[in-house]
Formats: C-alpha cells, sequence, structure tokens
C-alpha cells in the first residue's frame, strides 16, 4: 500500500512513499492537455507583440538564407533566371585557387586576431574593473576606439602606417629602419588588419566586464584570507568562472573572423593585393557575386563558409565542456 | 495632454507619409518624353548637364524632360547598384558605363541591344549606321552579334615625363621627342638608373619608372609584345601563352634591380591611394616618368601648370618596332527596363554623336569616338599625340569574363613583381582563374573587326 503526501508547500512535486516510509520514484509528468482558453489567448496576444521579430527573422534571415542555399545550386547572374547546375559551383569552389588563397589568409587573421583579441579584451575589463574613482573615465576611454566605425579606422590606419609621415615609420626610423610600406606586404598587411581590429576590443571587453562584476567578492575574500596571491586568485577563481563569458567571445570572435571585410577592403581598394595577401574569404565572395556577377557561385561559398562556422562553433561547445564552469551565481 | 489614441493616428500618418515620400523620392518625371539618365558621376555632373542642355535646344529635345541621377559606385566593375535597379524595376532609360564592361553586362542580360531601335527609328542598316564610330569603340559594344550602345569618349597610353626631373638628371631629352623618336626598353632602364636617387636610410627619394605603376597593367605592354588574350579560332582564352610570360617577366625583370617594396614605399609616401590629385609624385617632381592618357592632360594644367610635362609613345622592344597603344572609354547603354522611347534613342544618338561628344568630350579630357569630331579636332589639342596613336590602337578584347581576366592579371602583375612567384606560375594561375568563366560561353566569338587598323582621318 502506499500514499502520496506533499511535503510542505513549497518543496516541489509530491513524493511517493511506500509502505516503509521510504521515497518511491516519482511518476512520470502527465502530459498537458493543450491550453485552455486564457492560456491561448495570452499565446495569441504575444505572439502578436513579437510578431514584427517574427515576421522579420523569416524576411530577412530565414529566406535568404534558404534562397542563397536553393542559388548556390544554379548559375544566376542576378538578371536572369538561376540554371540548375547541381553541384558544380561546389566542385568549382573546391578547386579554385583563389578560395584557397582566401582561405588561408582568412585563417592566418583569425588564428592570430580571435587569442589576440580575446587577451585584450580580458585586459581592459581587468582595467575597466578596479576599484577607483575615476573608473567611469577609464571604462569611456578603453570604450571609445569601438565606437570608430570601421572604415573610418581604416583610413586612420593608412594615414598611421604612411611611410613618410607615419607614426609606425617614424618609430622605425629613430632606429634608423628605412621606410617600409606595410600595407605592401602580403603578410604585412594581414597583420595591419589585425592589429586594427583590435582597437574594437572594447565590445568584447565590456561583456568580459559583466562577467568580472558577476563573480562573487566573497571568493576573493576568502581567497585573501587564505593567503592567494592576486596571480593565484586570477587563474584559479577569475578565469575559471569568467569561462562561460569567454566562451561566447570565443564564438562571436571566431565568428567575426570568419566574415572580416570592411578593412580589407577600404586598406586594399577592394583589390585584396598586395599578392592577394589581404584577400580575405568575404571579399572572395563579394568579388564573385558583385564584381563577376556569379552570384550562384558566391552562394556557394557563403553556404561553405556558413558551415564551416557552425562546424568552428559546435567543436568549440564541444571542447568547451572541458573548461567552461557554469558553477557561478550572482553575488 | 496627448491622447493615446491620437499619438498612434499622428504616428500611422507619419510612417505613411514617409513611405510615400520615400517611394517619391528619386521616381524622376514620367511620360512619354521623360528620359532618366545615371551619369558619369557627381564631379562631372556639369559634362552632362551641358549635353543634357544641348539636346533640350534640338527639335528632337524640345518636349522632352531628362533627369539626371549621379549613383555612386565602389568601383567600375561593381554593378550591384544597377542589377538591383532593374530588379526593383527603378532602372534609369540611359546609363553612363565603362564600355569595358558591356560584353559582361549584355551577357547577364543586364543591357538592351540597340540593334532594334537603329532599325525602329533610323529605317538604315546597323552597319550604315554606326559608320560614324571608331570600329574598336563599336566592337567593345558587340556581344553575340548585337550592338548593346553607342560609344562616347575614348583614350590611348602613352609616356607622361617631365622635363625638368630628366634634364635634372642629365638624361638626353631627344629620346623622348616623340617625332623623332620611339624609346626602347633599354634606353627607358637606363634613364630610370640615371634619375633614381636614394636618401641615407636607403629609401628612394627620385625615381625614373616603375612599369607596373599607373597605367602599367598587365594589357599595356601585352599590346606590344604580343600577347592575346583569346583565340578566336580555338575559342579559349590563352593567357599561359609565352608571349605573357614575357608581359610578367618584364616586371619581375624591373623588380630584380628596382625592389618593388622600395619602389612601392616610395607611391605610398609621394602618390599614396586616394589621395587628393595634387598630391602626385610628377607633380611633385619625384617621379620622372609614368605610364598615363590624356584624360590627364587637365590635371597637369591646373595643379602643375609651370612644369614641363609632356607626352611620348609607349617604350618598344627595340628600334623600329611599331608603335603600340590600347583604348579604353565610355558609352551610353540601355539597361534592362528602360522605356525604349525615341525620346529616349534621341537622346542616346545626340549625346554620342557629334554634337554630344563635341560638348562632352573636350571637358573630359578624353578623344572622340565619333570620326567627324575627330576631324573636326573637337578635343584638346594636347591630345593631339594621343589621337595620332589611334589607328595602331584597338580595345582590350571584349570578353563576357572581362572583370575577371583584369583582376587576375592584375593579381599577376604584384605576384611577379613582389617575387613570390615566376613569370609562367602567375601566367598559368591567370589561365587556370579565367578557364572555368570563360567555360560557361562554349564557342564564343569576339567580333572579326577586333583588333584591325582603322583608318582615322586626320583632324583639321
Amino acid at each position: 500500500m502506499s500514499v502520496t503526501d506533499t511535503v510542505g508547500p513549497t518543496a516541489g512535486p509530491p513524493r511517493t512513499i511506500n509502505a516503509g516510509g521510504q521515497s518511491a520514484p516519482p511518476p512520470p509528468p502527465r502530459r498537458s492537455r493543450g491550453l485552455n482558453v486564457g492560456q491561448r489567448r495570452k499565446l495569441r496576444t504575444g505572439l502578436l507583440f513579437i510578431s514584427p521579430w517574427i515576421i522579420g527573422v523569416l524576411i530577412f534571415i530565414i529566406y535568404p538564407v534558404v534562397y542563397s542555399i536553393a542559388l548556390s545550386f544554379t548559375r544566376y547572374s542576378g538578371m536572369e533566371a538561376p540554371t540548375w547546375v547541381g553541384i558544380q559551383n561546389y566542385v568549382t569552389a573546391f578547386t579554385d585557387p583563389m578560395v584557397g588563397k582566401a582561405a588561408s589568409n582568412t585563417i592566418f587573421y583569425a588564428i592570430i586576431a580571435v587569442p589576440l583579441g580575446l587577451l585584450i579584451a580580458l585586459a581592459l575589463a581587468i582595467a575597466m574593473n578596479q576599484n577607483v574613482r575615476e573608473v567611469a573615465w577609464y571604462r569611456t576611454i578603453f570604450y571609445a576606439p569601438s565606437l570608430i566605425p570601421a572604415f573610418a579606422m581604416s583610413f586612420i590606419f593608412i594615414v598611421f602606417l604612411n611611410p613618410q609621415f607615419g607614426v609606425f615609420n617614424q618609430v622605425l626610423n629613430l632606429f634608423g629602419g628605412a621606410n617600409v610600406n606595410l600595407l605592401g606586404d602580403p603578410t604585412g598587411v594581414k597583420i595591419a588588419i589585425i592589429l586594427m581590429a583590435q582597437l574594437g576590443a572594447g565590445n568584447a571587453a565590456l561583456i568580459f566586464l559583466a562577467g568580472l562584476r558577476n563573480i562573487p567578492k566573497t571568493i576573493y575574500e576568502a581567497a585573501r584570507v587564505d593567503g592567494a596571491s592576486p596571480l593565484r586568485q586570477f587563474f584559479a577563481i577569475t578565469f575559471p568562472l569568467l569561462s562561460p563569458v569567454l566562451l561566447f567571445n570565443l564564438i562571436t570572435g571566431i565568428s567575426g573572423s570568419l566574415q572580416v571585410f570592411t578593412e580589407a577592403f577600404i586598406v586594399t581598394n577592394g583589390t585584396g593585393d598586395p599578392d592577394a595577401g589581404a584577400l580575405f574569404y568575404m571579399m572572395y565572395l563579394y568579388k564573385n557575386a558583385f564584381g563577376f556577377a556569379e552570384l550562384g557561385y558566391a552562394s556557394a561559398l557563403a553556404v561553405i563558409l556558413f558551415l564551416v562556422g557552425l562546424a568552428l562553433a559546435l567543436l568549440v561547445y564541444w571542447l568547451s565542456r572541458r573548461f567552461v564552469n557554469y558553477d557561478v551565481e550572482a553575488g | 495632454m496627448l491622447q493615446r489614441r491620437q499619438l498612434l493616428q499622428g504616428a500611422a500618418f507619419a510612417a505613411v507619409g514617409g513611405l510615400g515620400a520615400a517611394g517619391c523620392a528619386g521616381a524622376g518625371p514620367s511620360g512619354p518624353h521623360a528620359v532618366r539618365y545615371w551619369g558619369m558621376g557627381a564631379a562631372d555632373t556639369d559634362k552632362d548637364e551641358a549635353a543634357r542642355d544641348a539636346f533640350l535646344q534640338t527639335a528632337a529635345g524640345r518636349d522632352a524632360q531628362v533627369s539626371i541621377d549621379q549613383v555612386p559606385s565602389s568601383g567600375s566593375a561593381d554593378m550591384s547598384q544597377i542589377i538591383t535597379a532593374v530588379r526593383g524595376g527603378t532602372a534609369p532609360d540611359v546609363w553612363w558605363m565603362d564600355r569595358f564592361n558591356a560584353v559582361q553586362n549584355a551577357s547577364i542580360g543586364l543591357l538592351e541591344p540597340v540593334d532594334p531601335l537603329i532599325e525602329e527609328f533610323e529605317g538604315v542598316s546597323r552597319e550604315e549606321f554606326t559608320q560614324q564610330w571608331l570600329q574598336f569603340s563599336l566592337d567593345e559594344l558587340t556581344y553575340d552579334g548585337q550592338l548593346y550602345g553607342l560609344p562616347t569618349s575614348t583614350d590611348a597610353r602613352g609616356l607622361l615625363y617631365n622635363e625638368n626631373v630628366l634634364k635634372d638628371a642629365g638624361v638626353d631629352l631627344d629620346l623622348f621627342d616623340p617625332g623623332q623618336h620611339v624609346i626602347t626598353w633599354d634606353e627607358l632602364r637606363e634613364v630610370a638608373r640615371t634619375v633614381v636617387h636614394q636618401d641615407s636610410r636607403g629609401n628612394y627619394d627620385r625615381l625614373g619608372f616603375a612599369p607596373w605603376a599607373d597605367q602599367g597593367m598587365p594589357y599595356t605592354w601585352a599590346f606590344g609584345l604580343g600577347a592575346e588574350v583569346y583565340d578566336n579560332d580555338a575559342t579559349r582564352v590563352v593567357l599561359d601563352s609565352p608571349q605573357w610570360q614575357s608581359v610578367y617577366n618584364l616586371y619581375a625583370d624591373w623588380a630584380e634591380e628596382f625592389s618593388y617594396s622600395k619602389v612601392d614605399a616610395f607611391f605610398a609616401t609621394y602618390q599614396p591611394p586616394n589621395a587628393p590629385p595634387t598630391q602626385n609624385a610628377v607633380f611633385s617632381e619625384k617621379l620622372a616618368i609614368t605610364t598615363g592618357g590624356p584624360w590627364q592632360i587637365s590635371g597637369n594644367k591646373k595643379y602643375a601648370p609651370k612644369l614641363p610635362l609632356k607626352w611620348t609613345w609607349l617604350p618598344v622592344a627595340k628600334d623600329g618596332d611599331p608603335t603600340y597603344t590600347w583604348s579604353g572609354g565610355f558609352s551610353l547603354v540601355l539597361p534592362k527596363g528602360s522605356n525604349l522611347s525615341r525620346t529616349t534613342w534621341e537622346f542616346m544618338k545626340h549625346f554620342t554623336g557629334f554634337a554630344g561628344q563635341s560638348i562632352v568630350v573636350p571637358k573630359l579630357g578624353s578623344l572622340p569616338t565619333n570620326l567627324e569630331a575627330i576631324t573636326a579636332q573637337k578635343y584638346d589639342p594636347d591630345a593631339e599625340l594621343f589621337r595620332q596613336m589611334l589607328p595602331n590602337s584597338t580595345s582590350r578584347p571584349p570578353l563576357p569574363v572581362g572583370s575577371a581576366v583584369s583582376d587576375a592579371m592584375d593579381r599577376a602583375k604584384t605576384s611577379v613583381a613582389l617575387g613570390t612567384k615566376s613569370p609562367r606560375e602567375v601566367a598559368e594561375e591567370t589561365q587556370a582563374m579565367v578557364v572555368p568563366k570563360m567555360d560557361l560561353f562554349p564557342g564564343y566569338r569576339i567580333p572579326e573587326s577586333y583588333g584591325k587598323p582603322q583608318k582615322i582621318p586626320d583632324s583639321r
């Protein structure tokens, strides 16, 4: 014989207690038989309120994505009706030497720019989190470069790297070096664009800052009482408890690095030269779409990029199980 | 206090009004005599307006309403604006377009052929009607046997040199006198050696010549070295021929003596990209010789009126070799969606004919494509040498993959100049890049008249 007993008013679902007084596993929850009239009305109202968002996503995200996937199997100039070519565009993409070049440039960029960006953003966040009176000023100053649009930043960098007037060459000259045009070298131009991207680290830094402020102060106090040094506190407390934020910034950083475009387009006048050194994947995609009127091929390139981005995100998620710690509660 | 209902009503009216205003914006005039024209660009609006005003004075233009829009583009090969306009049903009736893009744009169905309009409004054959223009400018507008526009201006390429810099370096100026001599590559190299100067840190602070700078693109030297892009008989691109390798070898060879990175630093210093027109290495007397064309003449006069800047032929391989050059230029075309009305046709015909070119070409600093305008010397007299180049000139080959060819060649140029690839490698790579794109046009043929010399009447 068994009875059902509710333990406490807020103790959760009812427990089944058998004759021996031991808890038995609770029965599976009963399936909802549907929504009642009031709930349906609330659902309708809710959907109505978010309908602009739903419509926007359907029109501006879902439809273009589906249409791009369909176009990737066609030859399409943007003018005449698309012609079905099967997987030909994908075959071409894997044999096109410029796709390989553009992909390797993008990987080069991602491998350096993403970790560097995370480090700089974390350093900025720690600086923004200091308990000093002028912290509001520091936060503004550190974040300000992120407000400069990419195209304006690109022009600033062109002047900064000018062989005659640029600060970079002035410093080189102090050490007796000859003038160099970093933007005229296939590797130099990539490095310049990587450095340029770091001026936008303020956005990631804000997210790190929010994460830092979410770590309970009591943990640090306990660590200090135990005699932990600031470095030890960083690696034993800050870094593990910041790992969910790190994961977010890592994924958005990878996604952004795969789509690098504006800076390279402006710095190289849209060519991606010298020697295709700054021809990033998105630039090559853009060239094919709007320079060569091959929208079908460009769509195939976009689908490949999407799949690579998705695969990398899944890989990072899988790896994150080893380093991400979700145990922290707001303190 | 404003009630919520009033606020919502007000917002709704404002939204509807805004949408209406946005919808009307840029619509321009309508009706049988309306012509919507996308012009040369904001900096050249005065030329467009002068040509338009002249047309409105004619009998054909008396009732016309011609609206001019200047639509910016991120490059002459970027067709996103016009494709968007055509697909959105807001295409102009007439569009000023770089002729080099004509065949590519015709091949994707962006343009309307003009043959039916010639037949309908002129009542003569196309051959008879088009006799008034340079043949190469028509070839560049011909795709699949049909003509896709009418040519406006043209140009040619030559060497621009500054006598002051050459004299200072002790160079014999007779080498550059176009009436006496056509300079050879060896002579040009020797002049460059004489002129070049480095500062204490090893930076070039005076340069003779760089074959990859300005108009020194592979096409330019290809015409002198017999390198062809397309074999009409075999209907295939031939960008990996030995002649093309010799074009790229020219860059590699030059860069061995004059390091690309140092030359690049020189140009980034004295003539950076997107610099104002006054910041020019020739004007600052840092650069002795460069490759250019007649469109620069007005700028030379405006920004460096006291400098002795002169023009001569492009360098040849050896004494006695024929001179060579190539010509680009613009056209008026009819995008898909054009109203194709008689008024539109008359506007286009007037603009590209003797009357329109007589107004526009001298202002642009280019050369006419209209033979009568050439004879009547409707161009800057200082561009006379370029006019003399026209009989041996032609356009770049009209191909439906012109942008891709140009893009691949420019990249090949910097690769060999930097020394990252050999001339043979870049020629093969260029071929490999273009062949799959050209394969989409099996059996394509360039017009038979392409590349054949044309007799051009002397100017009066």
